[in-house]
């Protein structure tokens, strides 16, 4: 009996420590870059200004190229120490944030994501005070800081339109892009389809002609079922998504889900995927599963983000077939408005002293200069978010090279600068997004009325409006 | 209406002793009383009253309620014991591993709370007070960065439950009440008789009508409520698919791996393997396994056999039954290492005297190697019950996030999607204090059922 329990003991602890080991690494946050300002300055001067930079990448292009221009920044400005760290997604960043300050140690620049404008807008400390500062007032005017000019008034005005809120440009946009359209051109070629499709029912008669192929793909186009897509339709056709012209002349109280635009848009969906054109990989927000299935040729169209320009481009090419990106299919029947942005903005955190404020803000600039800005576009696909870098961009003959990448800034540039193109302001937008694409996911998989399902997703979302703005609106 | 209830539960309190001998019973039926009323008048003196506040639902009503009265019987309960041990008819609490229970310290009393105060310090820094924080937190509706949080009271409870509170009363006290009568019947008939094997059956009945009062009481949404239903099902399904195949699984392959093969110590080590990999690398594994477009199974089951496999996640039962693939293969390993354990202890004289009594390989294994290994298999539901409740997150994040249409989004995905990624911290709360009250059920009801039928061998 002695002996058994022993036993018992020692695999229990061994448990222990099996499920310490395998459970343990997956949820931390990566930990906090090493500090890669040069070693000899940081001990010879004792006066370094650390500055945090939370990030919600964890890819190697993409965090390489922030570790990088702060190592860059660091070099440059002895006297401050942007310290990178990485976060699993937005929400983590936030959170950590907001726990951050309220603990007394925050950083100095989180990196937060589009939708979640009007959360990051409202939320508070527990002392009362705004997280965030806006960017445009701690600049205040001055067009260098350190040594860095302020790229602020450059930044296109897609961008510039959808950050700035009653008035003020908040946050500095960073990584930036549009929803766009990627053909295999030599399958739909194949299929007799000359012209890449731009409306829907010419994606409708392509699908036709691809299904009707020998050979025919699994499917005939795809995007990954998020909530974004949606709000890109609704932009298109000039739709409003919420009250108090999507909450941009007035905080918004009201969603509409239910709208004709949302419905003519759910229906032309489903009816796709009906007709097996369109193929959904089954998961909510699947960008990996929506871009392998064009990489594999299961499909000839792929709507998707045009941050992946350069990833899918070269991918199809390696794939061996040619990548040929387009605007965003629209509804023919109705005049086309504008497609909108996504992507994140930095946040300058509220409540640094002089020094740390302006080192950050000089980061800020520094980080979208042109050169960096063109860098950061011409490796993953993100637009030119100033006017300068789309120049230096031009003179340097890149979109001749890649013409791909230009179709995102055109598009955007196409649009008309109405409430409806520039995407609502909402709060609790990510569970109101969440609400859609579950309510999305239902109509494709369990075959249910659309202007039904979408009336019930329109209570809980307005629900979910209600409650936030009885926490914040007050 | 708050007053109606502090009566009952006084009523409930002095009938709690009603039970106890003649000449205390005076003194005890009001001690019981004062307590039953003490206990409960804690929670609205902590709350406030709101339960019955004239906005509240009259589930919210019938919620608060409950909660007086569960203050109120946890308060008896500590009374109780107190009382029997003034008695000095100290109670059976029977040791679970047969320790000997003699001895104790022979020192000062708080000698033994001094050594125990590092862990205590911990548990209620890092368990007690998060706990608790959990539970004011279920009562508010919160998010972090808002300037404040509203008082919700047991709001975020009720929008789970159905709207009729007939029905949130009803079902579950029928249910309950036919276990306790079954087990009773059980008992008041000796065995081997025919209304002992019916009693047998009739309470097992009784325990999977708790399942179904939980299911109809469950809101399927609608009318403002919250859809839980769906979700008590999925985790139901998935939990018991897990626990099933994690259990059966491991015992069959411990079983074959036991036997003297040459290079057993080898089998037996790998076999243990998928224990050592997180639920995270799980989900990646069978993710890549069964992955629709790049997936291998799909591409060998083209190859080989020609059969186009349908998208798993956009099945609710194949989608389900690959959770409960990658999380039962994923427990399988620990409940091999344990079982292989399990197979040292079982009794070979009984065995060889089995195989000359002429007892079949199925009749041994039933007969013998199953009781003997029942210690461990009831060790094991209790561990892999836990597992499958709360580690399995991870697998499901990948390999369908609750696809299709929330039918593999069990109890603890849906607290992370609602309190984490959508920032509804009240209502992430209220649902992981509603998967914790489950787990404590759970447990209590496994340690009074199987703790019955388990058999510890030797000891004595």
């Amino acid at each position: 009996m002695r002996s058994r329990s022993r036993l018992f003991s020692l695999f229990a602890v061994l448990g222990l420590v099996v499920a310490a080991c395998g459970g343990g690494t997956t949820a931390e946050p990566e930990a906090p870059a090493e500090a890669e300002a040069p070693a000899g300055t940081a001990a010879g001067d004792g006066d370094v200004t650390t500055i945090g930079f939370w990030v919600a990448f964890s890819d190697e292009a993409r965090l390489g190229f922030t570790k990088e221009k702060a190592a860059e920044f660091n070099a440059k400005y002895p006297e401050y120490n942007i310290e990178v760290t990485s976060f699993a997604s937005y929400n983590d960043v936030f959170d950590a944030a907001v726990l951050a300050v309220d603990s007394g140690e925050p950083p100095g620049i989180i990196h937060f994501f589009e939708a979640a404008t009007r959360q990051a807008l409202d939320a508070v400390g527990a002392d009362g005070q705004p997280i965030f500062k806006s960017v445009t007032e701690a600049i205040g005017g001055r067009d260098k800081i350190l040594d860095e000019p302020v790229v602020l008034d450059s930044v296109v005005d897609a961008a510039r339109n959808y950050y700035t809120v009653d008035g003020s440009f908040y946050s500095m946009p960073w990584n930036t892009s549009s929803a766009i359209m990627f053909s295999n051109t030599d399958m739909l070629e194949a299929a007799g389809v000359m012209e890449v499709p731009s409306t829907w029912a010419e994606v409708e008669a392509a699908c036709e002609k691809v299904m009707a192929m020998p050979n025919a793909p699994a499917g005939c186009i795809t995007w990954p079922n998020h909530s974004w897509f949606v709000e890109q339709s609704l932009g298109q056709q000039g739709e409003l998504l919420a009250n108090n012209d999507n909450g941009r002349s007035g905080r918004a109280t009201e969603v509409y889900l239910t709208s004709d635009g949302m419905l003519d848009y759910v229906s032309w969906w489903k009816g796709l995927a009906d007709k097996g054109y369109y193929t959904y990989t089954g998961v909510q927000r699947d960008w990996d599963g929506t871009a392998n299935a064009f990489l594999a040729q299961e499909v000839a169209m792929l709507i998707y983000s045009s941050s992946d320009t350069t990833f899918l481009t070269n991918s199809g090419k390696e794939a061996g077939f040619d990548v040929q990106a387009s605007f965003m299919p629209y509804n023919g029947e109705k005049e086309y408005v504008g497609n909108l942005i996504g992507g994140a903005t930095l946040w300058l955190l509220n409540g640094m002293d002089k020094k740390a404020e302006d080192g950050a803000l000089a980061f800020m600039n520094f980080f979208s200069n042109p050169e960096n800005a063109a860098e950061w576009h011409r490796i993953t696909g993100y637009i030119p978010i100033t006017k300068d870098a789309e120049a230096l961009l031009q003179s340097e003959g890149w979109y001749d090279e890649s013409p791909n990448s230009k179709v995102a800034s055109d598009q955007l540039a196409a649009a008309q600068n109405t409430p409806a193109s520039l995407g609502a302001l909402l709060g609790n937008f990510v569970a109101i997004r969440d609400i859609i694409t579950i309510a999305i996911e239902d109509i494709l998989v369990n075959d249910l009325d659309v202007a039904e399902r979408m009336a019930q997703a329109n209570v809980e979302a307005n629900k979910s409006l209600a409650e936030y703005e009885a926490l914040f609106g007050g | 209406m708050l007053i109606s209830a502090l009566v009952a539960a006084a009523a409930f309190g002095a009938a709690f002793f009603a039970k106890t001998p003649r000449h205390r019973k005076p003194r005890r039926v009001a001690v019981g009383a004062a307590v039953g009323l003490a206990a409960a008048a804690v929670v609205p003196g902590v709350m406030g009253p709101c339960g019955f506040a004239a906005e509240a639902s009259q589930v919210d009503h019938v919620l608060f309620f409950g909660l007086m009265l569960t203050a109120s019987w946890l308060a008896l309960i500590v009374v109780r014991m107190i009382y029997d041990r003034a008695d000095g008819a100290a109670p059976e609490t029977a040791s679970m591993t047969g320790e000997i229970r003699s001895g104790g310290f022979r020192t000062k009393p708080w000698v033994p709370w001094l050594l125990l105060s590092p862990t205590l310090l911990i548990l209620v820094v890092f368990l007690y007070t998060p706990a608790v924080q959990t539970f004011t937190l279920a009562t508010k509706l919160a998010r972090l960065g808002a300037p404040n949080s509203i008082d919700v009271c047991l709001g975020n409870f009720s929008e789970l439950l159905v709207a009729d509170p007939v029905r949130v009363v009803a079902y579950p006290l029928v249910a309950v009440a036919a276990v306790y009568a079954t087990s009773w019947w059980r008992r008041a008939t000796s065995r081997e008789t025919v209304s002992h094997r019916l009693a047998e059956v009739a309470s097992t009945f009784a325990v999977l009508g708790i399942f179904v009062a939980l299911y109809a009481v469950f809101s399927p949404g609608g009318d403002g409520q919250v859809a839980y239903r769906p979700v008590y099902v999925t985790t139901l399904i998935i939990t018991v698919g897990t626990v099933a195949t994690g259990m059966v699984g491991g015992l069959a392959i411990a079983y074959l791996a036991f036997r003297n093969i040459r290079g057993g110590g080898v089998y037996r080590t790998l076999l243990i393997w998928p224990y050592a990999i997180s639920p995270t690398v799980a989900g990646i594994l069978f993710f890549m396994i069964f992955d629709p477009t790049a997936g291998i199974f799909q591409y060998l089951a083209e190859a080989w056999f020609g059969i186009d496999v349908p998208n798993y996640r956009e099945n609710a039962v194949l989608a389900q039954a690959a959770i409960i693939l990658a999380s039962g293969w994923k427990i399988l390993g620990y409940n091999i290492l344990f079982y292989l354990a399990g197979l040292q202890n079982v009794p070979t004289s009984q065995v060889e005297a089995a195989v000359i009594d002429g007892a079949s390989v199925w009749q041994r294994f039933t007969k013998i190697v199953l009781p003997a290994l029942s210690p461990i298999t009831f060790f094991l539901l209790v561990t892999n019950l836990t597992y499958a409740f709360f580690e399995i997150y991870a697998t499901i994040d990948f390999m369908t996030k609750g696809a299709p249409a929330g039918k593999t989004s069990v109890a603890i995905y849906e607290i992370i999607r609602v309190g984490v990624n959508n920032g509804d911290l009240g209502r992430g709360a209220a649902q992981s204090v509603l998967l914790f009250i489950a787990v404590i059920g759970v447990t209590l009801w496994q340690f009074r059922t199987s703790g019955e039928r388990v058999t510890y061998g030797g000891a004595g």
